[in-house]
């Protein structure tokens, strides 16, 4: 909520804000609700680990379905709750989970280098499959599949969101040690 | 022009080749004519006109030379042996790429009546500028061949200019139907030049056009996004090569992610001993802040709120009842049906805790038009599975604490 932002009262940006926001703190205060005071370390991991991926969530349900990046957020998010609701609550399981899912990951990229039918290409273009594409592709979430024009797109895409969700976080992080 | 360039640039059938074959030998005839007239059979005569068009004193004798030989030439023109020596005009050029040749040569002629000497010159440029145009846009194209138009006509005009201008010892009669002729000459070419430039390039760009097109395509809306991206990321701007704006990118990304991870284990934190309150604090500072843009947007949070309420009352009621009960169920809807983005935290838990409880008429209503106005704008789908996911999430939360 820069005082720069204001004027433009119908931006894009805003309402995404907003309603992240408004996701954000319920979230927030579901997590507060069960937990009142995780005075152990640990605790307080596992607090930060959950409250990252709730402001993912919200973000991405903030998006919605049209982009690539949420649908993917959206989805390990499901399928994480969906795993973890069969699992109970065990921390070894969790993690087995999370380094399948890595490994999933890496097994897609791998797939879309091995499907490129022009091997040449990749020597003709050396934008298209550098190493810089493939780090951006691990880092924006549900980019290993897509082609470097998506890519891009997405990308945008992503770091405004990104930005928009760090902008509010901050003024939440402010307002909580604040008052 | 488009659309007589678009079949043709598309026809990779025989047909389109018999009938193109047929054109050219008519266009070549109709050069042949052309050249004939305009540049002579020899290149004396070509240089005549040359110089006719570069210098105006001169100008008489040529001219008038150039009318005296002008019949002969007509006479020429059917002549097989020209047939045959025609293809020693566009030298090398010719053979395969034949319509480039032929379109030097009318290039040529264009360019011998504006510019003289130079007509020579662009002989030798235009075959490379042609090939690296070659796979560019159709619009590149008709500009073009509008240039070249553009070209012929301003050539005519030169000539009839220059033409009246001088004041030469022939008839004026004479004078006129040589402009005459000349200028219907000129539309000549300008007319025949269009189709077998259009054919030379379905011609030529066949096998790679559609493949060149696409990668350029491609590349451009590559490239479009990476300055849409230049914008977004800050300092980005400086940086030229897409390398290094990639790295730009990387770091940007990188960072906002460690920024959201930072700040989330603060929020993680912090939130403990702060009790509810505060994020009223914060939806307050927050209307307070955008209380123009509220009003405009109060609609889709407050929908959002209903689903919300909605799902969860189905999902998770049964752990989050119980809390406190004690709020007035009217004034609950009051609140929310004036769309007044508060969201108290007790009541909030406590709201979807009545609905579960006691749903009574009002509130389901409002809920019910809201939840329909959600329809109509048509992200009910995605949006009802995303709040399930991120009730899921929610409620897993809670599970594991």
């Amino acid at each position: 909520m820069s005082p720069s932002q204001q004027p433009s009262s119908h931006n894009p940006t805003c309402l995404i804000k907003n309603r992240f926001a408004h996701r954000f703190v319920r979230a927030l205060n579901n997590l507060n609700i069960k937990n009142r005071s995780p005075h152990d370390e640990n605790q307080i991991y596992r607090r930060s680990h959950r409250v990252k991926i709730a402001a993912y969530a919200a973000m991405a349900s903030v998006v919605g379905s049209k982009r690539a990046w949420s649908r993917a957020v959206l989805w390990k998010v499901r399928n994480r709750s969906r795993n973890q609701g069969l699992l109970v609550s065990s921390r070894r399981k969790r993690v087995d989970c999370k380094s399948k899912t890595s490994n999933d990951h890496h097994a897609k990229v791998s797939v879309v280098r091995r499907r490129n039918p022009n091997p040449k290409r990749e020597d003709l273009d050396p934008f298209r499959y550098s190493g810089q594409e493939l780090k951006l592709r691990k880092l924006v979430p549900g980019a290993a599949t897509m082609d470097s024009c998506c890519l891009m797109d997405e990308t945008a895409d992503y770091i405004k969101c990104l930005a928009a969700q760090v902008e509010v976080m901050k003024t939440l992080v402010d307002f909580y040690t604040t008052t | 022009m488009n659309p007589q360039f678009k079949p043709k640039l598309h026809s990779g059938s025989t047909t389109g080749c018999d009938t193109s074959l047929l054109e050219r030998q008519q266009a070549r005839t109709k050069w042949q004519q052309n050249h004939a007239f305009f540049n002579g059979d020899d290149d004396d005569h070509h240089h005549h006109l040359q110089n006719m068009f570069n210098s105006m004193p001169l100008t008489q004798q040529q001219f008038s030379g150039l009318i005296d030989d002008h019949p002969r030439l007509d006479e020429v023109k059917p002549d097989p042996g020209m047939q045959e020596r025609w293809p020693d005009f566009g030298g090398g050029v010719y053979g395969d790429q034949l319509g480039y040749g032929y379109m030097n040569q009318n290039t040529l002629v264009n360019q011998t009546f504006l510019q003289g000497n130079s007509g020579s010159v662009s002989v030798s440029v235009s075959p490379k500028k042609r090939k690296t145009d070659e796979g560019q846009s159709l619009q590149l194209v008709s500009e073009k061949e509008k240039r070249i138009k553009g070209c012929a006509e301003e050539g005519d005009s030169k000539i009839t200019h220059q033409y009246s201008n001088c004041d030469n010892k022939s008839s004026n009669n004479s004078k006129e139907a040589s402009t005459n002729t000349s200028s219907k000459e000129k539309s000549k070419v300008s007319e025949v030049q269009k189709p077998d430039y259009i054919h030379v390039r379905a011609r030529r760009g066949q096998a790679t056009d559609s493949h060149s097109l696409a990668e350029r395509v491609r590349r451009e809306k590559i490239s479009e996004r990476m300055k849409y991206l230049q914008d977004l990321v800050p300092g980005c701007n400086k940086i030229t090569g897409k390398a290094g704006m990639l790295d730009e990118i990387i770091n940007y990304v990188q960072s906002l992610q460690k920024q959201v991870e930072f700040l989330s284990m603060k929020l993680a934190t912090v939130n403990p001993e702060l009790d509810f309150n505060i994020d009223n604090v914060f939806m307050k500072e927050m209307f307070q802040s955008s209380t123009s843009e509220f009003p405009a947007l109060g609609c889709s949070p407050e929908t959002a709120n209903s689903a919300y309420f909605q799902l969860s009352s189905l999902e998770q009621a049964v752990s989050c009842c119980g809390l406190d009960m004690g709020m007035n169920s009217t004034e609950m809807a009051l609140r929310r049906s004036i769309s007044v983005p508060t969201s108290v935290p007790g009541t909030f838990m406590d709201s979807s805790c009545f609905n579960q409880i006691q749903p009574t008429a009002t509130w389901d209503a409002d809920l019910q038009n809201l939840y329909k106005m959600e329809f109509e704008q048509g992200t009910l789908i995605p949006f009802q599975s995303h709040q399930f996911t991120g009730l899921n999430e929610g409620s897993n939360l809670k599970m594991e604490m």
